[in-house]
This record gives C-alpha cells, sequence and structure tokens, in this order.
C-alpha cells in the first residue's frame, strides 16, 4: 500500500517550503487527471475519475478547482493547526477564545471550518484529551489536513474509546495512572482538536519556534509535545 | 431497523489487533477522491450525511472495502440517485478512463483486490 513517490507527507512538506519561495499565481497547478499511480488503476480509481470528468463535461465543476483542493490539501491545511495551537500557547486570551469558541478563533486566524462546531479540548496536568470518529474519520481537515492512515483504521476506531491507555501505549505515549484520559468521539457536525501542554523551558519562544514542536499526532491526542533532547 | 441492528460502520468498542501507527500517506488516486468530493460538496450537489447513508447502506461489503472506495461507491450512489449523470453514461466514461489506462477489459484486468463493481 505504501508508494514511497506518492507519500502524502513527504511530497505535501517538499511543497511546503518550495511555496514559500514563489509567488502562487503562477505556480503551473498540475492537472490531477493526467497523473496516476504506479500499476494498473482499480475499478474505483477509474469510477473516481469519470464521476470527475463527467461533472467537468456538464459543467458543474471544474479541474481546476480539484486540482486548486488537492493542493491546499497538501501544502495549507495540514499546518493551520499548530499555527494556532502555538498562538494559543503565548496569548492566553486567545487561547480562553479557542476553548469557549473553537469556530469563531479559527475564522478569527483565518480559518473557515467546514463542520458547525470546532471544540478544543485542553490538556492539563491532570487531564489528557484523545479524539477518534468511530464511525467513520470525521476530523479537523482545515486545521490537519488529511487524517493518518491510522486514524481511519478498524483497529483505532473500535479499540481507543475503551482502552485508551494501551492505544497510546502503541503510539509510545505513556500517561501516569492519575492521569484521567477523555476520549472524543467526533461527528459530522462536530470536530475535535487537541491543545496539548505547551513543554517547559520554551519561554519567550516565537509562535513560529514553538509551531515547529507541534505534530498532527499531538493534536489528536496520540503523543505529546517535549522539548528536543 | 431494530435498536440492537448495529450499522457496519459502527465499530467503536469492538475487539480488534494493535494500530498501525505509520501513516501510510495516500496514493495519487485517493487524493484526487478527496478533493473531487471536497469541490462537490461545495457546489451543494450533496452533503457528507447523504454520502454517509449511501456508504452505510453497502453492508456487508462495507469491511471489506477501503476508505476510498467506500467515499467513491458512496458519491456514485448519491449521484445516480440524483440524476447528475445516468448508469449509461457512468458505463461510457468509464469504459473511456478505462482506455486511457490501456487496460484491456474489465474482467480480465489485473486490477486490485476489492475491485469489483458494486452494483444496485
Amino acid at each position: 500500500m505504501t508508494n514511497p513517490t506518492h507519500d502524502y507527507y513527504a511530497r505535501s512538506h517538499h511543497d511546503h517550503d518550495h511555496a514559500h519561495d514563489h509567488d502562487h499565481d503562477d505556480h503551473k497547478v498540475p492537472n490531477p487527471a493526467n497523473e496516476h499511480d504506479n500499476g494498473p488503476p482499480g475499478e474505483y480509481e477509474i469510477m473516481s475519475r469519470a464521476m470527475q470528468e463527467l461533472l467537468e463535461q456538464k459543467g458543474l465543476i471544474t479541474a481546476e478547482q480539484v486540482a486548486k483542493r488537492m493542493e491546499q490539501f497538501d501544502e495549507e491545511f495540514p499546518y493551520r493547526g499548530a499555527q494556532i495551537v502555538a498562538r494559543a500557547w503565548t496569548d492566553p486570551a486567545y487561547k480562553q477564545r479557542l476553548l469557549d469558541d473553537g469556530r469563531a478563533a479559527c475564522a478569527e486566524a483565518g480559518v473557515m471550518l467546514e463542520a458547525e462546531r470546532l471544540i478544543a479540548v485542553e490538556n492539563t496536568p491532570a487531564v489528557h484529551n484523545v479524539i477518534v470518529c468511530t464511525l467513520c474519520s470525521c476530523y479537523p481537515r482545515s486545521l490537519l489536513g488529511m487524517p493518518p492512515t491510522w486514524y481511519k483504521s478498524r483497529n483505532y476506531r473500535s479499540r481507543v474509546v475503551f482502552e485508551p491507555r494501551t492505544v497510546l501505549r502503541e503510539f509510545g505515549t505513556v500517561l501516569p495512572d492519575s492521569v484521567t484520559v477523555r476520549v472524543h468521539d467526533s461527528n459530522a457536525d462536530m470536530r475535535y482538536l487537541v491543545v496539548p501542554m505547551r513543554p517547559a523551558g520554551t519561554d519567550g519562544w516565537s509562535i513560529e519556534r514553538l509551531a515547529g514542536l507541534i505534530s498532527r499526532d499531538m493534536l489528536v491526542g496520540v503523543t505529546v509535545p517535549k522539548l528536543p533532547a | 431497523m431494530s435498536d440492537t441492528t448495529k450499522l457496519p460502520s459502527d465499530i467503536g468498542g469492538e475487539h480488534a489487533g494493535p494500530v498501525d501507527t505509520l501513516d501510510h500517506g495516500m496514493r495519487h488516486w485517493e487524493r484526487q477522491a478527496n478533493a473531487f468530493r471536497s469541490v462537490v460538496q461545495m457546489t451543494k450537489l450533496t452533503c457528507t450525511d447523504e454520502l454517509r447513508r449511501a456508504a452505510e447502506e453497502l453492508g456487508s461489503r462495507y469491511k471489506d472495502m477501503e476508505y476510498f472506495e467506500i467515499t467513491t461507491s458512496a458519491m456514485r450512489t448519491v449521484l445516480l440517485e440524483k440524476g447528475v449523470f445516468t448508469e449509461q453514461e457512468l458505463q461510457a466514461k468509464m469504459a473511456e478512463v478505462r482506455a486511457r489506462f490501456n487496460v484491456p477489459d474489465e474482467m480480465e484486468s489485473p486490477v486490485k483486490k476489492g475491485a469489483s463493481m458494486v452494483q444496485k
């Protein structure tokens, strides 16, 4: 299943660095219908392309819209969550607004969310939060990009709700027994974002530097931020 | 539907194996399918709830299908129901796309697992 030439995150990081050096307007957007994976296409790949082309012919969508959306999922969306959390770490009033109304706080930062509600849940020394969508894969895509493979997997969705500490250990995260673990089950209208604890020893750090400590997995709650050793 | 009937997607609380914590990324076609779905939803031709209902109706086929196979199948169901295109139009376009890939025939092609067509 892994295709190194199409590794999503490898590609997105490359493009992200690249994007800062160039004016986006004269970026040549590749037409997704002209690219393909190695090996023969599956029936669903053919079906998906055929549906896109039919809708283009009927004037309902354009190839440029789809190409643009692919680019956003690669280059923009995966990096927004870390920026928002790093800002919350440096600005207590903003953090409070984020916890009070996640959607409004994201809008304030220029991020429009697709779901009705965003509920930001804060980790503390006493409480650790984890996010799942047991029914499918609801996820704050505008903040974190596409969910990783494991978030959509049967094993994660089935188990994290009843044995979260065991699942977290599989991610290398061991929580003291004294910490309460809360698991939040997302749905289409209600998405969650974990606000991790800011690591000690980061006083005076800029938002950019703090954001560099924050990974997607931390914002889902399966790992916690640490200072590099 | 009785209260005790669980939908195929309702798996929270079931026993299952260890989590593969590596992100395997997305294949190109999955990125296309994802962006396509996102754009279609922006046009208001359909919405998450309609697509979820179509996915849940896959029943016993659900567990053997990959994530974007499920979403693509659901998109097909909803767009056919709404008359956005007909089954004949879709079949003709799929034949055109298949020919572009130079795949000889649906039945003979070395397509990936779980790639059998979903017929209503």
